[in-house]
């Protein structure tokens, strides 16, 4: 079943055409890679999926996207608030508040009505889910900005996993990191499959075979971004059939 | 033949020296004038300065007794300037920032509004104050047309230097409290607000540096009383305006002028050092370092 479905979706950004007519299916619990080369509108296909196109001005979003089969997120009357929280997202950088860890926490949780006596088992509960509990349980109240950048990469995934999302989004999570933080962020990522339905963003094609369940390759077509080809991981960089897409994922180009 | 690039580097290594020995002057040319204002304020001042002084009462126009009615009207109508230029001047940058676009006709119109307010001369506030609060709003000769009249004139440094606060802080911030869900008031108090503080405090100290050494703007406002204020809407004399009245109009008021302006520059330089601690603190409660 599908968890998300887009369908015909355009986007522009006043005259510049990110997107033209991207349909993807992306199914519940399993993990899909979006890869392609820079600018070709990728971030923007996930920005679309949380409504964070609306913080830009000037961005026009045409065609469906349907959560469950039954909310259309990208009609203006949706409730994006409650949206954001049932689709979670971890940005390239890390980007915890530069508050305690505690607070980081407390912040979005209290946001969305959870009670104060629920909080600390939430997060114990969520920074064990990130291997995160044993470095830093003694130190909730200090500066998230204290931790390394591995660290606040896994903070942030803990504090997006906090809502209960159904769905997260990463944008190309693991390349501000150095590879040994950046192979245990992509662990957690990986351990996520089967409980949230993941969306990444990568230009680590060795990342992408090792996690990805599903692919979608994109390319500039025309002036604009669109899917060349989408797929089962494994079919995809065994047996491409799109000759760009094909380059692309045999390290040819890109 | 000589190479033509070893002639650059010797000649641009005289330079640098040159130019550090001339920054180096053009610094320590500022500290001696500071230093030499400072020395002569201490010189003149401080054998004038007591308890007595700070506390009593304005006598034979200033030339002996003390300052206490002055100090107590100086930081009424700071009160009220700052009681009315702050909550104004953060929720303007808040506004230019946060909601409105940049480049937009009406962030350009009240930006040019504010940049327009902070190049008129503070006499022209005088003028503005004693028509508009004094005589249109009927407040009279009183400490609070003095504040309101110095909440006007500090009004553009708070937009000013809270907005660049806004502005600097990790363009990642906004971004990350949307897509949790985060209202905008909410990221706004929460996560914004917060992180700017050290910058506000900036804005806020130097709206009250400027507002402590104004002169021209409080003569025609909050007036020349010398009486302990009992309501702001006395009349009641500023320290700046007392140490002009000193220097200007009171023959042998000089001594009584430099110990006034000596008690000035410390009160300026207490508020300064109180901000800083202030902000050396509240950057390291967000960093974590103390508890
Ligand atoms: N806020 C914006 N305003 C204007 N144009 C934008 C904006 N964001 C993206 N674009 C344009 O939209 C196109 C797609 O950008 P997008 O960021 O989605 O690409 P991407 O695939 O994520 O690239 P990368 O791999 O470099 O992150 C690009 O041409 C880009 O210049
Ligand atoms: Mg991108």
């Amino acid at each position: 079943m599908s968890q998300l479905s887009v369908s015909r979706l355009s986007v522009r950004y006043g005259p510049v055409k990110a997107l033209r007519d991207v349909s993807l299916e992306i199914p519940k619990g399993q993990i899909t890679a979006l890869v392609g080369p820079s600018g070709c509108g990728k971030s923007t296909l996930l920005h679309t999926l949380n409504r964070l196109t609306d913080l830009v001005d000037g961005c026009e979003v045409r065609g469906s996207v349907r959560l469950d089969d039954d909310l259309e997120i990208t009609e203006a009357t949706t409730d994006v608030l409650a949206l954001r929280r049932h689709i979670g997202m971890v940005f390239q950088k890390p980007n915890p508040f530069p508050h305690s860890i505690r607070r980081n926490f407390e912040i979005p949780l209290r946001e969305h009505g959870v009670s104060r006596a629920n909080i600390p088992g939430i997060i114990e509960r969520c920074l064990r889910d990130v291997g995160l509990w044993d470095e830093v349980s003694t130190r909730l109240d200090r500066s998230a900005l204290q931790l390394s950048g591995g660290q606040q990469q896994r903070l942030c995934i803990a504090r997006a996993l906090a809502l209960d999302p159904e769905v997260i989004l990463f944008d190309e999570p693991c390349s501000a990191l150095d590879p040994l933080a950046s192979a245990v962020v992509e662990d957690h990522i990986a351990a996520l499959r089967g409980r949230v339905t993941v969306v990444i963003v990568t230009h680590n094609l060795a990342q992408a075979r090792r996690i990805a369940d599903r692919l979608a390759v994109f390319w500039v077509r025309d002036g604009a971004g669109t899917i060349v080809e989408t797929g089962p991981a494994a079919n995809l960089f065994t047996d491409p059939t799109d000759p760009d897409a094909a380059r692309y994922l045999s390290g040819e180009r890109g | 033949m000589l190479n033509p690039l070893a002639a650059a580097p010797r000649r641009a290594r005289r330079l640098d020296r040159a130019i550090a020995i001339a920054g180096g002057a053009a610094s320590f040319s500022t500290l001696a004038v500071f230093g030499w204002i400072v020395w002569d304020l201490i010189r003149l001042g401080l054998p004038n300065l007591s308890w007595h002084f700070l506390t009593g009462e304005v006598e034979t126009a200033g030339r002996s007794g003390g300052i206490g009615p002055v100090l107590v009207s100086t930081l009424l109508i700071l009160l009220c300037c700052l009681a009315v230029a702050v909550p104004l001047g953060i929720g303007c940058a808040v506004w230019l920032s946060e909601f409105v676009r940049r480049g937009s006709r009406a962030s350009r119109i009240v930006t040019g509004g504010v940049d327009l307010l902070a190049s008129v001369p503070s006499i022209v506030f005088g003028l503005f104050g004693m028509t508009f609060f004094c005589q249109v709003l009927g407040l009279g000769f009183s400490i609070l047309s003095g504040g309101l009249t110095l909440a006007c004139m500090i009004l553009p440094i708070l937009v000013r230097t809270t907005l660049l606060a806004l502005e600097g802080l990790p363009a990642d911030l906004r971004p990350g409290a949307a897509a949790l869900g985060l209202t905008r008031t909410t990221t706004l108090r929460q996560v914004l607000l917060p992180t700017a503080l050290p910058g506000i405090l900036v804005a806020i100290t130097l709206g009250v540096g400027r507002a402590l050494s104004e002169t021209a703007a409080l003569l025609f406002t909050s007036g020349y009383s010398t009486r302990w204020p009992d309501s702001l809407g006395e009349s009641g004399r500023a320290l700046s305006v007392h140490i002009y009245d000193l220097a200007m109009n009171i023959p042998n008021g000089s001594p009584n002028a430099s110990a006034s302006a000596l008690v000035l520059l410390v009160l300026i330089l207490l508020i300064n050092l109180t901000a800083t601690g202030l902000t050396e603190r509240w950057t390291r409660h967000l960093s974590g370092t103390t508890s």
